[in-house]
């Protein structure tokens, strides 16, 4: 995949790499992601290593919740592997940074899908799984053109509206990069 | 100095610790400009050969307007700096310094700091403390001095501090085990050091091996220049020569000759005084160029670092 260099704020991600040495070696990720980071946690000695998993019927926002909680008492030499969505990632880092962490600490895997998460700039709805521009926002109805431009604090690409001078023009959607 | 000293009087000199002195220094005309926490300021001193400037933290509370206090330590091995600001000023003396600066700021959105003060490196934490209590920020100070030399404020701020104070007096053998102050720290942990290169180092590889993240470790320290060899700097765009003695850094050769070079720090940190090479190897002693910048041989350092052979040629 292509990136256009111009845009500055597009994440690129690595696979990641054990960090040491580290208090504590958290894996964190959504279930369909558990293979990415498999491969790292086998190389821990086990006693540092951790999995935070969501489960299937609690799902992500009982995962994050308890990292929250759980990483008020974890050393400051923790080291975070986060795998999953896009947005899933960038949730997961800013909980951490808010819990005094620095993304020195924190490393993000690849997503696992293409979908984006799609902010919009007039009416601030989030929108999961967008794969196609532009698109219509849930939220205000207007159609969006879907950049490259990412938000680090939203984890989420910015929707701008596409038509605002002529709201009649359709333009075509195009399977996004 | 520059245009933008500032002229001030000497209001006070008062000896907080067998080797240190600190001075109370006051606006002649106007005010002070403001300072945040981790400032310093450099001191215009006339010394028997040459002007020496040297960086000092500013070590007053930053609400206390209308004048700053730096505190300096006699070296043994003084370039005449410090000796100077010991045996030749006194109360009423003018002096001239530089607005302040500050490359030594608190990590504001830190959960904890530790701040960790060896000898004379207790002055930035001076203007910390007040600021750091005033935010009812969680903090706790570790204090390494030789109570024969150093040890400056320490009854004040165990009074003041309390359970945050901890004193290490190494003249009562008293020891700072750095890797039981660095155990266990919880994330949001920032540790701040100020003192001699050797403290800082024990704590920067204490940390590393704990598997502290570097962007959690802050420190200062402002070191006079070594000496070296003395050697010839040409400056291709003024055609000039200026030689450099063995006990004066590039950096004030160029200014004894009247040439300004943009400068903060004077020791090897801020990079405002970086310069092009044109050729000659460098003997790099800063803290700012990367492995990769040094390896290029294309700029230097001109506050600490020196020509490896006889000559260099700037482009100055």
């Amino acid at each position: 995949m292509q990136i256009d260099p111009s845009i500055k704020s597009r994440p690129t991600y690595q696979a990641p790499m054990l960090e040491e040495p580290a208090g504590l070696q958290l894996f964190v990720c959504q279930p369909e992601a558990r293979g990415l980071l498999e491969p790292l946690y086998q190389q821990c000695a086990s006693a540092q290593a951790q999995w935070v998993l969501a489960d299937e019927e609690t799902g992500t926002e009982a995962l994050l919740a308890s990292l929250q909680q759980m990483l008020v008492n974890v050393p400051v030499s923790t080291r975070l592997y986060v795998a999953g969505h896009e947005g899933f990632l960038w949730d997961v880092r800013n909980l951490a940074l808010e819990a005094g962490l620095v993304d020195e600490q924190i490393q993000l895997a690849p997503p696992v899908s293409r979908g984006r998460r799609l902010f919009c700039t007039h009416c601030y709805t989030l929108m999961e799984g967008v794969e196609a521009s532009p698109h219509s926002c849930s939220g205000c109805g207007r159609l969006l053109l879907v950049r490259d431009h990412f938000s680090r604090l939203h984890g989420a690409y910015v929707g701008v509206q596409i038509n605002a001078e002529d709201p009649s023009e359709l333009p075509e959607q195009e399977v996004l990069q | 100095m520059s245009i933008d000293s500032i002229p001030v009087r000497v209001a006070a000199i008062e000896a907080v610790a067998p080797m240190i002195r600190e001075f109370r220094l006051e606006a002649i005309d106007g005010s002070l400009p403001a300072f945040s926490p981790g400032s310093h300021v450099q001191v215009a001193m006339p010394g028997e050969q040459r002007e020496i400037r040297n960086a000092y933290s500013l070590c007053s509370d930053p609400r206390e307007t209308g004048s700053y206090r730096i505190a300096v330590r006699l070296q043994e091995d003084s370039r005449g700096g410090s000796a100077f600001m010991h045996s030749q000023v006194s109360v009423g003396d003018r002096l001239q310094i530089t607005p302040p600066a500050n490359f030594f700021a608190p990590a504001w959105h830190a959960r904890k700091h530790l701040l960790i003060a060896g000898g004379v490196g207790i002055t930035p934490f001076m203007s910390y403390i007040p600021e750091l209590e005033r935010q009812g920020a969680d903090f706790e100070l570790h204090y390494l001095y030789r109570s024969s030399q150093t040890g400056a404020y320490r009854d004040e701020l165990m009074h003041r501090l309390g359970q945050a104070f901890n004193g290490y007096d190494s003249d009562a053998g008293v020891r700072c085990d750095l890797s039981v102050l660095l155990s266990n720290r919880e994330p949001g942990s920032h540790v701040y050091i100020c003192g001699p290169e050797s403290l800082i180092e024990g704590v920067r590889e204490t940390a590393r091996a704990l598997g502290w993240p570097e962007s959690l470790i802050h420190y200062e320290a402002f070191a006079a220049p070594e000496p070296g060899e003395p050697f010839k700097a040409k400056l291709v765009r003024s055609g000039r020569a200026v030689e450099v003695a063995a006990d004066e850094s590039l950096l004030e050769a160029l200014e004894r000759e009247g040439i300004e070079v943009p400068n903060l720090c004077r020791g090897g940190v801020c990079g405002q005084c970086v310069t092009s090479v044109v050729e000659g190897s460098v003997e790099h002693r800063d803290d700012f160029l990367s492995a990769d910048e040094k390896a290029s041989g294309t700029c230097i350092m001109p506050c600490v670092s020196r020509a490896a052979g006889n000559h260099l040629i700037l482009d100055l």
